[in-house]
């Protein structure tokens, strides 16, 4: 570990020295980190690969359970265990065509990559970053890192800061011919997303990151589903695995429905 | 100076990993996969060199698909994981015309494990895969707690008795079968699949347990709100499991329960296994059973013994454990 970075609040960014994963994740996808002895906590934590520059890679950690506030405690020098990179990420337009990221709470996490990502292919990049509250937003800056191009536009649940209201308000203003929409934070704020594009005009693509429970993070102990649309009106409940599937789904794959039915999974 | 209680120390002898679990079906190491913890084997084989591994026990596998349970499918708990996955798979055919011919090119043995809701399933499932070009052998699945159906064989000697002597009708491959802890007598039960044709017992399959959330006052897993219990948690009480079936059976012990590290694969050879399955443990570190199979050639090599069952304590010789002897505990 070489940084810890308190952000605000529930928001810390701990950077780490990975060359194999800084060269090779790609926006969306993420890493599975070790934060404990494989005893207890038994389970590596998934996060999104935030940003990797040279052989140095960030994670954005909410410190809420046992697992993520050993990661936020690490001292420099400190070994991390990393598996990675893991799950398809998000598909980058092939032109130079308009990326808004829409950024709820900790789903902050894989757009400061993304947003780079997208500048290198010369289209216009616009952040909508949206939190409960000021102390939760993460910082206009590190999306941008120096690229003052990438348009960060905020809000706040509380309109302690920026548009007092969520990030999907602000989508329909934000859109223009041809936009990709990226989308990660809470799955009702992903949900209410998926309904406000679901008209579809001025849309090239939409993709969402999800989050889920996970055993292993690579495919084998099947614990991390996500409902999703068969295809076949006749096919029973089909689900796709977070891990491999995604973490990044089509938003029209999800089937929304049954994912807000679904009871929110006690985080460890 | 060793402590293995009869075998002696001789540092020129190499280590004898092989293990034959009877029909043919000779591991060229005493660690596999678990069932449920390596899927079918194809997203491990691109983060570890799956030559290396004793064998692979597939995905629990029935004559039907089956799409799996609803989410939340896992609670982490102290040193331990509970799953209601739900065993989904893409069924017998699928394995057989997709899976097996690639596992024909593989350098492990393939070991399917089986599930059903009935006698017939079991069977149907065995003769669609038997002979079939890169499946090696069957783990009996007769314990998983999520499908409640299947529980009833596993519980009962004589439904077990039943189910065994129903797939050994089917097959001449090797019949591994693979317990429940729930079983009240579980000695008895691995004694019942031996007497029907077993030819080596799997212990112990999961542990069911319960995880409650106390702000919402409710279980956090779904339906009946119990999963079943892995990881380093089970591991005294699978232990205690391996050496109730080993006091009662002859044929190969495979142990399986929250073993993580090579110490606790050596210590399932103490009380009683032929060879051990990693499972929970490869979610955390994916190359945990290579990791182990390099230290237990390591142990054997150092300690001067040649086979793993040399390990074995002398107490627990076939016969001379009582079935399910546990005393309480006195409280002095």
């Amino acid at each position: 570990m070489v940084r810890v970075e308190v952000l605000g609040e529930r928001l810390v960014e701990v950077s780490v020295r990975l060359p194999h994963l800084a060269a090779t994740a790609l926006p969306g996808q993420f890493a599975q980190l070790r934060c404990g002895d494989g005893v207890q906590p038994l389970l590596r934590r998934p996060f999104s690969v935030a940003w990797a520059v040279d052989d140095i890679c960030s994670f954005v950690v909410a410190p809420v359970g046992e697992g993520t506030r050993r990661l936020c405690a690490l001292a420099v020098g400190d070994a991390l265990d990393v598996l990675g990179p893991l799950g398809r990420g998000y598909r980058l337009p092939d032109d130079a065509s308009n990326v808004i990221c829409v950024a709820g709470g900790v789903g902050c996490a894989p757009f400061p990559l993304l947003a780079a990502r997208a500048r290198e292919g010369g289209g216009a990049v616009t952040v909508l970053s949206g939190a409960t509250t000021e102390r939760r937003l993460y910082p206009a800056e590190r999306y941008q890192r120096g690229d003052a191009a990438i348009r960060v536009v905020e809000a706040t649940d509380d309109g302690s800061r920026g548009w007092n209201g969520t990030v999907v308000d602000l989508v329909a203003s934000a859109m223009s011919g041809g936009a990709s929409v990226y989308g990660c934070g809470p799955n009702p704020m992903l949900a209410a997303l998926a309904a406000s594009l679901s008209g579809g005009a001025g849309l090239h693509r939409a993709e969402v990151s999800l989050e889920a429970p996970m055993g292993c993070g690579f495919g084998v102990c099947l614990g991390c589903v996500i409902p999703v649309h068969s295809g076949d009106a006749a096919a029973p409940a089909s689900w796709a695995l977070c891990c491999t599937d995604g973490p990044v789904l089509d938003i029209t794959q999800v089937d929304w429905e049954r994912l807000m039915a679904l009871p929110r999974a006690g985080v460890a | 100076m060793n402590a293995t209680g009869g075998a002696s120390a001789d540092p020129t002898a190499r280590p004898e990993l092989a293990v034959d679990l009877g029909r043919g079906l000779i591991l060229a190491n005493p660690v596999g996969l678990a069932s449920g913890t390596a899927g079918f084997g194809f997203e491990l084989r691109r983060l570890l060199d799956m030559d290396r591994i004793g064998a692979l026990f597939s995905k629990g596998t029935g004559i039907h698909p089956r799409t799996g349970n609803a989410p939340p499918r896992l609670a982490e708990t102290t040193a331990g994981l509970l799953n209601t996955i739900g065993l989904p798979n893409p069924g017998a055919e699928h394995v057989a015309t997709v899976y097996a011919p690639e596992y024909s090119q593989w350098r492990i043995p393939v070991i399917i494990n089986v599930i059903g809701a009935t006698v017939e399933d079991y069977v149907s499932c065995v003769r669609r895969l038997d002979g079939v070009d890169g499946v090696a052998g069957f783990e009996l699945n007769i314990s998983c707690p999520n499908v409640g159906h299947g529980l009833d064989f596993g519980r009962d000697p004589s439904a077990a008795a039943g189910l065994v002597a129903a797939v050994r009708g089917a097959t001449e491959m090797c019949v591994i079968v693979k317990l429940t802890p729930a079983a009240s007598d579980i000695g008895a039960v691995a004694r019942a699949a031996e007497d029907a044709g077993a030819d080596a017992i799997s212990a112990v399959n999961t542990f069911v347990g319960m995880k409650v959330n106390l702000d919402k006052r409710r279980p956090v897993l779904q339906a009946a709100g119990t999963g079943g219990l892995s990881g380093p948690a089970i591991k005294p009480l699978a232990l205690a499991a391996v050496a109730a079936v080993r006091g009662q059976v002859a044929i190969p012990v495979i142990g399986i329960g929250g073993i993580t590290t090579t110490t606790d694969a050596l210590e399932f050879f103490v009380a009683g296994a032929n060879a051990v399955q990693v499972g929970t443990a490869t979610f955390s570190e994916p190359h945990a059973a290579i990791t182990i199979i390099d230290g237990i050639a390591r142990y054997l090599q150092r300690e001067g013994v040649t086979r793993v069952t040399d390990l074995r304590w002398s107490g627990f010789a076939a016969g001379s454990v009582p079935p399910a002897g546990i005393e309480p505990a006195s409280t002095g």
